[in-house]
């Protein structure tokens, strides 16, 4: 399937902060994420916050390493995802993606017997 | 969710169910004083770590905090309150028993739950939290104002929206009228101690481990703010209560 990157910039953190500071990856280049995983905890002034991936996909760079402070807006982290599927020709406009549940990790599943 | 559970103090809670067997104990998360459940621990990462093992999640904000009611006198913040809060919620969602993860006053809390309702706990993971007077150097009649590790911590929280500063000092006078003892600790619930290498709170947190039978993790460069968030508190935690 078709890969492409997306760079997930750092969102706004409300209550006026404009800066926070990467205590630690939960995730490496190379790792696949899922929508969801924790990926990154970061500390502002406030508190401290995991934030996760807003993506399914592997990492492919990290923008700023461990006690580095990163503004809102710059980027954080580029993911390669699957490249959604392109409409249909003859088709005008594009059709909605459907969303992604995010995948849980429980570990509920009954035995196959 | 919020309801009025002892006195006239509505209490906001979440229970977060995600299909846990019947037998999985649930887990009741204390945040620590001036936060909230949602900033202390889902933006932390811990509701995900928990739903993922499958364990239902309670997490109350305590009174003076977050959505919760906010009285200002004193006595209405006296530990034996935040328990009789604690047990009528457990009455309420008709649970038995839990295991409590506390941080930093939440510990305390924690603490005395399994010290007052000993049937209730089953076992008891302590944040940010040492047998220590958290008060200690603090001018209660003041606090944020001095030097103290407390007031550093007050002048954080009451900066925080939403946050009523005269309901927070008249929480932290009613806890501190009620010093915590090591003595007598709770019986037959194990516990596990989890701080931040630099969390001067936490001070004496590995010898109470050692004197009472608990297990003790220090976290390295982690400090009172952010150990809350470690991966490796959220991991040591979720094992300790996972394993038979």
């Amino acid at each position: 399937m078709a890969e492409e990157h997306v760079t997930f910039h750092l969102p706004d953190l409300g209550e006026g902060l404009v800066e926070a500071t990467v205590l630690d990856w939960e995730a490496a280049v190379g790792d696949g994420v899922a929508r969801n995983d924790p990926l990154v905890e970061m500390e502002t002034t406030k508190s401290a916050v995991v934030i996760p991936s807003p993506h399914e996909g592997r990492v492919v760079e990290l923008h700023a390493a461990p006690d580095e402070v990163v503004r809102v807006g710059a980027p954080l982290v580029t993911f390669a995802v699957a490249a959604p599927d392109r409409p249909a020709a003859g088709i005008v406009g594009t059709v909605p993606e459907k969303e992604e549940r995010p995948r849980r990790r429980v570990r509920l599943t009954p035995p196959d017997e | 969710m919020s309801a009025k559970l002892t006195d006239d103090v509505a209490m906001r809670y979440a229970d977060l169910r995600p299909g846990s067997p019947a037998d999985a104990v649930p887990v009741l998360l204390l945040h620590g004083f001036g936060t909230h459940f949602e900033m202390n621990w889902r933006a932390a990462g811990w509701v995900q770590a928990l739903e993922a093992e499958g364990l239902r999640v309670i997490g109350p904000d305590l009174r003076g905090h977050g959505g919760s009611d906010k009285p200002t006198d004193d006595g209405a913040y006296l530990p034996e309150r935040f328990t009789q809060d604690l047990v009528a919620l457990l009455d309420r969602l008709d649970v038995d028993r839990v295991d409590v993860v506390g941080y930093s006053m939440g510990s305390r809390l924690a603490w005395d739950l399994a010290l007052r309702a000993p049937g209730r706990v089953r076992r008891l993971v302590l944040g940010g939290f040492g047998p220590n007077d958290a008060f200690a150097g603090t001018d209660l009649n003041a606090p944020g104002e001095g030097e103290s590790p407390f007031d550093a911590v007050f002048r954080t929280v009451s900066a925080l929206p939403g946050n009523d500063q005269a309901a927070l000092a008249a929480c932290a006078r009613g806890q501190a009228a009620r010093p915590f003892r090591s003595e007598p600790a709770p019986e037959g619930i194990p516990f596990l101690l989890v701080a931040g290498a630099n969390d001067p709170l936490a001070t004496g947190a590995g010898e109470l481990a050692r004197d009472r039978g608990g297990s003790h993790v220090e976290i390295s460069g982690r400090d009172h703010a952010n150990a809350v968030s470690s991966r490796v508190f959220r991991q040591v935690a979720v094992d300790f209560l996972v394993e038979d």
